[in-house]
């Protein structure tokens, strides 16, 4: 199934899905926190507090920098392999399905 | 334990540090910031999967909709626990790198032979917990036990969890016990209720990020302070604390002495087989994670690439146990310090992370205690409300049902868990000795579902009281062990190494009673047997792919292969 054959409603339905991706919200906390550490880092920088803790590493601003690629990486691969629509569709067709399922009797 | 690794002041900043008491933090409003940011996006995520859970199956299961890579560290992460990062290290710390054993013999194996052997079973059967396969395969009898066995301990060890939360958070952040329990108990009655399991995975997925990003700055700093990796062997070297550095040293027949006290075929049948395999099969708590992944491929390579993280997560838990014993050896050692083992992480928080990287490990701590209570609870709600509560008391009832019964038994789940933690307050003894007893569940669980999916003989009556005696044989060890220690006389040399025998007996008594009372009794026809044992009727496992499930790194079978690949090279530097 192309995403060409989806009806409006289907199309709303996938693109109200992928803006709550994990990997988005994953992305979006790294970046925050690694804003948040990486300021930290940089106000503080050559605080002795800082150093004498670590022996000498600027902890902070190599965390902050860290998590904020790996922020962005969480982006760009959500961008470069978004959840196939047809995943998406074909999980919001399943409902009924489901629910017999849920009704299940084995014995 | 027995020895004390003697402790040594690398620099006097460092020994007037751990002079300071306890393990209390120093945060600052930028700390509790993140924490807060953090317990806004939990609830958040609670709200995002509500959105989505339209029946049941959607909230015990996430409607069989998530891709393996979540699911896949959702599996490793249900398991990494605040309990276990801090048992780990504190096992570091104490028995230095034979921890490893726990995660490469006790843990990989048992998630490769999941992957590739068990999980076309349970998931081609099309079962909604591992009770239910219990059912299929042996009938109501033994189905009854296994669920009940599994809800009562399960909310049960949830209430403990939260209690040896409420201690450590007390200790870091001087919040009181009982607020700490009431907090990390809302949250996680919120987002469960919520969301059900996609709300637990997501927030499991979060969290073993989080985390990582707290332990391994720790590391990255703990290594420098102890002047890196020679630096660290040196000064273990130069104590008493030598055999801290090795794996196998010590574990032959006559000669244990190593710290676990157990010789190498104990550690590789006990630890490796049965207690692992136990677990990381049978345990629903995990399983439950690979059940809802999408199609069959996703479920197989579930615990197959939650096994790569486990292989490397020791080595930023365990070496941070290193390095307290090298820093802190004699603080960790004396009762009287107000630090014990299990603060070692905490401890080297304090001692080395500055404002800023401190309060993403102290979110990570945070999120993994209420990670592994969620994980307890998701998988609570789903027994119970399917396993009892549909089959035995309301059954054939609509779906919206069940969905509103599973969200109040998590509101009761989690009140019996509170409950829990106030009585564990006030009785630990009695605590320790339950989470003891429940962890004796799932080894003979393993040994009636191996019998059972190997041996098409195996009848009800013989799954029945094979499990039943299988629960019993260890929990009388048990009670043996610790009179013999109360006398003075103990018959196992250490707690663990008796977990170890205990868990082998058990298996033995799963084997020799399911044998005998099957041959002794009626099987199941084996027309009713299809797909639930090995060589009855035939499993396709590639029936469900879509594109993309046959790229060759996507093999179950090379996944598998790689991570055993794993467990043997990162043994090699440790022996």
């Amino acid at each position: 199934m192309s995403e060409k054959n989806l009806t409006s409603e289907q199309e709303a339905l996938v693109k109200s899905t992928r803006r709550f991706d994990l990997r988005r919200i994953l992305g979006a906390l790294f970046v925050v926190y690694g804003l948040i550490v990486g300021i930290t880092g940089f106000v503080t920088v050559g605080s002795t507090d800082e150093l004498e803790r670590t022996g000498g590493i600027a902890i902070n601003l190599w965390t902050g920098g860290a998590m904020l690629v790996v922020g962005i990486l969480f982006f760009v691969w959500d961008r470069l392999s978004p959840v196939p629509a047809e995943d998406i569709v074909k999980s919001d067709e399943q409902v009924e399905a489901e629910r017999a399922e849920g009704e299940a009797k084995v014995d | 334990m027995a020895f004390a690794p003697a402790a040594l002041a690398l620099s006097p900043a460092g020994a007037i540090r751990a002079a300071t008491q306890g393990i209390r933090l120093d945060l600052t409003w930028v700390d509790y910031l993140m924490l807060l940011i953090y317990f806004g996006v939990v609830i958040g995520i609670g709200f995002i999967a509500r959105k989505r859970v339209k029946s049941s199956m959607d909230f015990f299961l996430s409607g069989r909709s998530m891709p393996a890579w979540i699911t896949g560290l959702a599996f490793v992460s249900a398991n990494l626990g605040a309990t276990e990062i801090l048992g780990m290290a504190a096992n570091g710390a104490q028995i230095g790198m034979a921890t490893l054993h726990y995660y490469l013999i006790g843990a990989v194996p048992a998630m490769v032979f999941l992957g590739l052997v068990m999980m076309p079973f349970y998931y081609a059967s099309k079962v909604r917990s591992v009770p239910e396969f219990m059912l299929r395969r042996f009938g109501k009898a033994p189905h009854l036990v296994n669920s009940l066995a599994f809800a009562v301990s399960n909310v049960l060890i949830a209430g403990i969890n939260l209690f040896a939360m409420a201690i450590v958070i007390e200790a870091m952040l001087g919040w009181s016990q009982w607020l700490a329990i009431l907090v990390s108990a809302a949250f996680v009655l919120v987002y469960i209720t919520l969301g059900g399991l996609s709300s637990a995975i997501y927030n499991e997925v979060m969290q073993f990020f989080v985390i990582i990003a707290g332990l391994v700055p720790l590391t990255i700093v703990g290594l420098n302070r102890v002047h890196g990796w020679s630096g660290l062997v040196d000064a273990l070297n130069k104590t008493e604390s030598a055999e801290l550095l090795h794996t196998w040293v010590g574990t032959g027949f006559g000669d244990e002495s190593n710290p676990i006290g157990a010789n190498w075929l104990a550690i590789v049948l006990g630890l490796g087989f049965v207690l692992s395999f136990g677990y990381w099969t049978t345990n629903f708590t995990e399983v439950q994670r690979a059940f809802s992944a999408k199609n069959m491929s996703a479920a197989r390579r579930t615990p197959l690439i939650g096994a790569f993280p486990k292989l490397l997560i020791p080595f930023i838990v365990v070496i941070p146990g290193l390095i307290g014993a090298a820093t802190i050896g004699n603080l960790l050692a004396d009762p009287d310090s107000g630090v014990t083992y299990n603060e070692v992480i905490p401890k080297l928080m304090q001692m080395y992370l500055p404002t800023g990287v401190l309060g993403i490990a102290v979110t990570g701590l945070m999120a993994s205690f209420m990670a592994g209570m969620a994980a307890n609870v998701s998988s609570f709600n789903t027994v119970f409300t399917w396993d009892i509560w549909q089959r035995y008391i309301k059954k054939d009832m609509p779906d919206e049902h069940y969905l509103k019964v599973g969200r109040w038994v998590t509101v009761v789940g989690v009140l019996i868990g509170v409950g829990t933690a106030f009585i564990a307050a006030g009785a630990q003894n009695i605590m320790t000795y339950m989470q003891t007893l429940f962890s004796f569940f799932n080894a003979p669980l393993f040994g009636v579902f191996i019998l059972g999916l190997l041996w098409k003989r195996m009848s009800s009556a013989g799954a029945l009281w094979a499990y039943i005696a299988g629960i019993i044989a260890p929990t009388v060890v048990f009670i043996a062990y610790q009179v013999s220690v109360a006398n003075g006389d103990p018959i196992f040399a250490t707690a663990t190494s008796e977990t170890l025998y205990g868990a082998m007996i058990s298996f033995g008594t799963v084997l020799v009673v399911g044998v005998v009372i099957s041959l002794l009794t009626k099987a199941k026809p084996v027309g009713e047997l299809k797909g639930l044992v090995y060589g009855v009727g035939k499993i396709d496992v590639t029936q469900d792919h879509v594109a993309g499930d046959t790229k060759w790194y996507r093999s179950p079978a090379l996944l598998g292969t790689v991570a055993l690949a794993g467990c043997v090279a990162l043994y090699l530097p440790f022996l």
